[in-house]
């Protein structure tokens, strides 16, 4: 019994390393591209599997029933309100001119909010 | 003389599962409540019936303090379609987070590009969880919804072969599919079950 209890919390203590270093990754990122928009693509996929992995590390810690709700709710907001503020800052990045239209390969976009208007 | 309590299934008008009482007509959602109580207990993290009733009764005061507008928002919950897409999400989020890393640590030339990918379905919560979930995948991240046409407007980061576009739209399309079919009404989900419209229209459409 107590083998088993080692290879979860072994387990449980991989995927937290794992998911530390995938937010890691995350900020290398941010670090190394280029330009807002693409450093918004570093800056929340990686991040949110790393969170995500970090909280099932935990939750293969802990094992209480009510803790692995609070984990999923945890993972719930933070799937839900990580979009939305990479939107955010995607959208106004956008609407300021802060992104180099040259670089793009094309822009539907700019289309549509110079004619479109 | 109106009654002083109504309920949904005798009011079309109302949202289905709520009602609403007293002269002014407050509206209760109870799978809103319900929410906010699961929400409360789990905050506290102790399943007590002290717990259960003071949440009961602060989800109540929120509602009340803080109502919304009597809509049908649009949302039913469909368990296997809501597990199929929690599964593709997080298949699509581990392969997205690998591609973003090779892209960062080894540095290949790309090029970005922006485009618009129309959706299918029309009601806003659609139009909304389709962002959130598309952000979370490899195809971009959104950088405008438009909610008039229900047209996307997504960061591709990898975008050197008008394949690797073609493959963002149609994975749009197929998270779009994968949303409406986990949370959409009935007839959302036949408006996505249709083949989604031709490229064309995705690049000349006006603003009406």
């Amino acid at each position: 019994m107590s083998l088993w209890l080692q290879i979860v919390d072994t387990a449980g203590a991989v995927l937290l390393l794992i998911g530390a270093a995938t937010c890691l990754l995350g900020v290398i990122g941010m670090l190394r591209l280029p330009d807002v928009l693409s450093r918004s693509h570093a800056a929340t996929k990686p991040q949110t599997l790393g969170m995500i992995l970090v909280l099932a590390g935990v939750a293969l810690r802990l094992r209480g029933g009510m803790e692995l709700a609070t984990l999923a709710l945890i993972a719930f907001f933070q799937m839900l309100t990580g979009p939305v503020a990479s939107h955010l800052v995607a959208r106004s990045a956008y609407r300021t001119g802060q992104v180099d239209h040259s670089e793009l390969l094309f822009d539907e976009l700019d289309e549509q909010l110079t004619d479109g208007k | 003389m109106k009654r002083v309590l109504g309920f949904s299934f005798r009011n079309a008008d109302l949202p289905p599962l709520s009602f609403e009482f007293g002269t002014r007509r407050r509206v209760l959602d109870l799978p809103l409540i319900a929410w906010l109580t699961v929400i409360w207990v789990l905050l506290w993290s102790t399943l007590t019936w002290a717990n259960v009733l003071t949440g009961l009764v602060v989800s109540v005061g929120v509602c009340l303090a803080f109502p919304l507008p009597r809509v049908d928002l649009g949302l039913r919950l469909h368990a296997w379609g809501i597990l199929r897409l929690a599964g593709y999400l997080f298949y699509d989020m581990y392969t997205s987070a690998v591609k973003v890393t090779r892209q960062t640590l080894f540095g290949l030339p790309h090029r970005a590009a922006v485009i618009g990918v129309p959706l299918r379905c029309r009601s806003d919560l659609m139009l909304a969880a389709t962002a959130v979930a598309v952000s979370n995948v490899p195809g971009g991240s959104i950088i405008e919804v438009r909610r008039a046409t229900a047209t996307v407007f997504v960061h591709v980061l990898d975008a050197d072969r008008p394949e690797e576009l073609e493959a963002a739209r149609r994975q749009v399309w197929r998270v779009e599919e994968l949303t409406v079919r986990a949370f959409g009404t009935p007839d959302e989900i036949a408006r996505v079950a249709e083949p989604p419209p031709p490229p064309q229209l995705a690049t000349g459409r006006p603003a009406p």
